[in-house]
């Protein structure tokens, strides 16, 4: 068997695994059983695309707004009167919003900030300890508000608590990578826009939660 | 779901989030979708190669799932009702913007499909390693009807009798796309890789 022959065979005998002649034709051929191996790593490699994309948190939202008009979601009687007035007083469900809205201001910081002038690089690059503990603080004020957004599902709906800490931990990890990726390169425009984004997801995340832990 | 294991905070299963959700619970909704809103889209952007199209056919997808939830009798798997779903719903719509899905039976490679080696020349390889994000990009680079069959057998893993119900095609033909597919992504793999090498 010959090359050719071989590859004629290929699509049919690579899952198979092909017969004897097929296997003697791979044993003394680098350049088919090159081939083989580079298709078996694509056809495994594409394995761990599955499931490897988080959609945007506005795609839910619109789902729920569909869901609700068209009056599939029915709110329970029962919430309303379990969760008066009185215990959204005293719940921490008004944090929501306050949390959101500091968000939202300290993109827009950001975001205005636009990319530093050589002097202003000159000037943070001196001060590199405090710029880490900025960095330190930013990071303990994003826990502590989200712990309140947490807190805020949780007391209202306990279930939704754990996938609104993964859908938090995801956009977290989107806006530490885009902050890398524009430390990295202050003029990178692209990285700008995807920490806006990734701010702009977040508050998206608050916004649902602040409609989760309403009365 | 009892009381005291919602004071827990456990999650719902997904029999209980179906059951609830069919009574129009919102959370149960929620639920629903967040066990298997990754697999869904990422299957829809795989297929589309656009952001916001992947977007709107999840939406789509799971609106058409919840509409439909009333008739879901547990007969066969959840996950494997909803994906099946998904991907009619892709299906749909590329047939909609008339891009092939089923690719054609005899297929006339061009040039550019079937790269010739020049006699003698090495074959470079891919030394059986491929980089999961050039893997991505080159998915998006694949001509449409091919990219269906990729997605659907080596990403999602449906088998040739599966896809070749869904995109209306034969066992045959389906085996040979999805041959002519990772051929062409092999291509693509080498070009990208050596892109990156002449870069400094």
């Amino acid at each position: 068997m010959n090359c050719a022959e071989f590859q004629r065979v290929l699509p049919e005998t690579i899952e198979g695994g092909g017969n004897a002649e097929h296997q003697a034709h791979l044993n003394s051929c680098p350049e088919c059983s090159g081939l083989v191996s580079d298709l078996n790593a694509i056809s495994q490699t594409a394995r761990l695309l599955r499931a490897s994309e988080e959609p945007s948190p506005r795609v839910w939202n619109s789902i729920e707004t569909s869901l609700k008009r068209e009056g599939l979601i029915r709110q329970p009687l029962r919430d309303r009167s379990v969760t008066g007035r009185s215990s959204w007083r005293l719940s921490p469900a008004w944090l929501v919003p306050v949390a959101a809205a500091l968000l939202i201001v300290f993109g827009v910081i950001i975001y205005q900030r636009g990319p530093a002038q050589p002097s202003q690089v000159a000037e943070q690059r001196a001060p590199a300890v405090s710029t880490q503990t900025i960095n330190l603080q930013t990071a303990v004020n994003r826990a502590n508000d989200d712990q309140q957004v947490l807190d805020a599902v949780g007391f209202k709906s306990p279930a939704m608590r754990a996938d609104y800490a993964a859908n938090l931990q995801n956009v977290n990890d989107y806006i530490r990578d885009a902050e890398e990726s524009a430390q990295a390169d202050p003029n990178d425009e692209e990285a700008q826009q995807s920490l806006m984004d990734a701010y702009d997801q977040r508050a998206m995340v608050y916004d649902m939660a602040l409609d989760r832990s309403m009365p | 779901m009892t009381d005291a294991r919602k004071l827990q905070g456990d999650r719902l299963s997904e029999a209980e989030a179906i059951e609830r959700a069919k009574q129009g619970d919102a959370e149960a909704f929620e639920t629903l979708y967040n066990l298997h809103k990754r697999r869904v889209y990422s299957l829809c952007l795989r297929m589309t190669a656009n952001t916001a199209e992947a977007e709107d056919l999840t939406q789509e997808a799971f609106l058409q799932l919840f509409r439909k939830l009333g008739t879901f009798r547990g007969e066969s798997a959840f996950s494997t009702w909803l994906h099946r779903m998904a991907v009619n719903v892709v299906l749909m719509r590329l047939r909609k913007k008339g891009l092939a899905v089923v690719p054609l039976e005899e297929t006339i490679e061009t040039e550019e499909e079937s790269p010739k080696k020049e006699p003698g020349a090495p074959d470079a390889m891919l030394a059986g390693s491929v980089d999961r994000l050039q893997l991505q990009r080159a998915i998006e680079n694949l001509p449409p009807g091919y990219r269906t069959i990729f997605v659907l057998h080596d990403v999602e893993g449906y088998e040739h009798n599966e896809i070749a119900g869904l995109v209306g095609c034969s066992i045959g033909n389906s085996k040979s796309q999805l041959h002519k597919a990772r051929m062409k992504l092999r291509e693509l793999l080498k070009t990208s890789r050596a892109e990156k090498a002449i870069k400094p």
